[in-house]
């Protein structure tokens, strides 16, 4: 029974932390900002490393930097120019991220909370 | 309100403020050739670790380095010899904190909240302020300044003086707070939806065959379209596409710098122009509405003027609560 139990669970885990290649769209709300941020990522993973383009639409993309996967714990950032963005998320479910987003200009820094999901067919 | 006149004054001059806190950084000494901006963002690219350029921010007068945003921070160049003077990292500073604590109380949407309906709250107090001057106009300050009269005639006499620019700074700033509520509302009357920008590609390689058109050639080619203006940033191709030439009307006034030619990199053709001149209503509205909350709209008189009506408002906060207090201590006897 125990052994049952541990196989579903290392299986739902190795689900859970599966490939992020694909297209993820979601929203951020910068903590006392007014507006919802649309988000599009073109993620494409490696083993541990990610890369990719990411932005407010898909039009809009900049390149993934220092993109890194440990696990379910998902890190990498986006320069847009006077702002960086660093991304600090958990792979919640198969077609899930959520997690942190720090954002930094050379004279402001804000947080927000981050949800994405996979876009169905990609 | 203590809080919103004090860090009021202080982001009224934030740019300068900002060079004269990062002096270093700021200054560079006029002579020779303009480096070109391929020159500029090697040095600065060379010099850390050779991250690529995400855009560049020209000089804008003869006494200001040239800078170049990387991933890391703001690089200062000097466009004369090419020598980097240094680098601004990201994360807040103690001008960030100001402006954090002015829109925000440098917290997140409680203290945003708690700002937006101050405003409404100040709107009112002045508006009563005004109701209880009117019947004895005074205009003087008398008695020592430990008195219940000293108080009262500077409340009075200061509150007067500074109404117009607090009633326009806070009707603005309540526009700000309430932003997004405004905006739909400026929308729905005028039929305008937001504007769909051009859709680009990103390039996260070089460009393949033929060399691409140098960040120079993208100034010039923007700069002969909108004669006059001048270029005040361009983002690089790797980082959006396409290279997005910014640029000002330093005789305008309002949505000065909302002038933007987007150019393939691969050719140098014109892909997208965003002039200051075709902003909707809603768009024009928020600008102006800014330029006068940051009494930007004429420039540095109306700048000095808005940092003054800020630096009042604690002071009318503190003579209007000692004359409270006094007042309730006599009527308390």
């Amino acid at each position: 029974m125990n052994r049952t139990v541990a196989i579903v669970f290392l299986l739902a885990a190795s689900a859970m932390a599966g490939d992020l290649t694909g297209k993820w769209s979601g929203t951020f709300k910068v903590d006392g900002g007014d507006h919802t941020i649309p988000q599009v990522f073109i993620l494409k993973q490696q083993g541990k490393t990610l890369t990719g383009s990411g932005g407010p639409s898909a039009g809009e993309q900049y390149p993934i930097e220092n993109g890194k996967i440990d696990g379910d714990e998902v890190r990498f950032e986006i320069t847009t120019g006077e702002w960086k963005f660093a991304y600090d998320l958990k792979q919640t479910a198969p077609d899930g991220l959520k997690g942190d987003l720090k954002l930094q200009s050379v004279n402001d820094s804000r947080n927000a909370k981050v949800s994405l999901t996979r876009s169905k067919g990609e | 309100m203590m809080v919103l006149g004090v860090t009021g004054s202080i982001i009224a001059f934030e740019p300068e403020l900002d060079r004269l806190l990062h002096p270093g950084l700021s200054r560079v000494k006029p002579g020779g050739r303009i480096l070109s901006l391929v020159e500029i963002g090697e040095a600065a690219s060379k010099k850390y670790g050779g991250e690529p350029v995400v855009a560049y921010l020209p000089s804008s007068s003869p006494n200001f380095p040239t800078q170049v945003i990387l991933s890391p921070g703001v690089v200062s160049v000097n466009q004369y010899t090419g020598e980097v003077l240094g680098i601004r990292t990201r994360g807040q500073t103690l001008l960030g904190f100001m402006r954090a604590l002015h829109v925000r109380l440098a917290s997140g949407d409680i203290g945003r909240n708690i700002l937006r309906w101050s405003t409404a709250a100040m709107l009112i107090s002045l508006a009563s302020g005004l109701y209880l001057w009117w019947p004895r106009k005074r205009m003087r300050i008398r008695g020592p300044w430990w008195s219940r009269l000293f108080w009262s005639d500077l409340h009075n006499s200061f509150g007067i003086l500074s109404l117009l620019p607090l009633l326009l700074l806070t009707a603005t700033g309540m526009v700000i707070g309430f932003e997004d509520g405004v905006s739909s509302l400026l929308d729905k009357m005028s039929g305008d939806h937001p504007v769909q920008l051009p859709q680009i590609r990103i390039r996260l390689e070089p460009a393949p065959s033929h060399p691409e058109i140098t960040p120079d050639e993208a100034i010039t080619i923007a700069g002969a379209q909108l004669p006059g203006a001048v270029p005040y940033r361009l983002q690089m191709p790797r980082y959006g596409g396409l290279y997005v030439v910014a640029l000002a009307y330093s005789d305008h006034r309002i949505a000065a710098e909302s002038n933007s030619i987007s150019i393939d990199p691969s050719d140098g053709r014109i892909v997208a122009v965003n002039l200051s001149t075709s902003l909707t209503p809603r768009e024009r509205f928020m600008a102006t509405n800014e330029a006068i909350h940051t009494g930007s709209v004429f420039g540095m008189p109306t700048r000095i003027i808005a940092a003054l009506a800020s630096i009042l408002l604690p002071l009318q906060v503190v003579s209007g609560l000692l004359i409270w207090m006094r007042r309730t201590r006599i009527l308390g006897k």
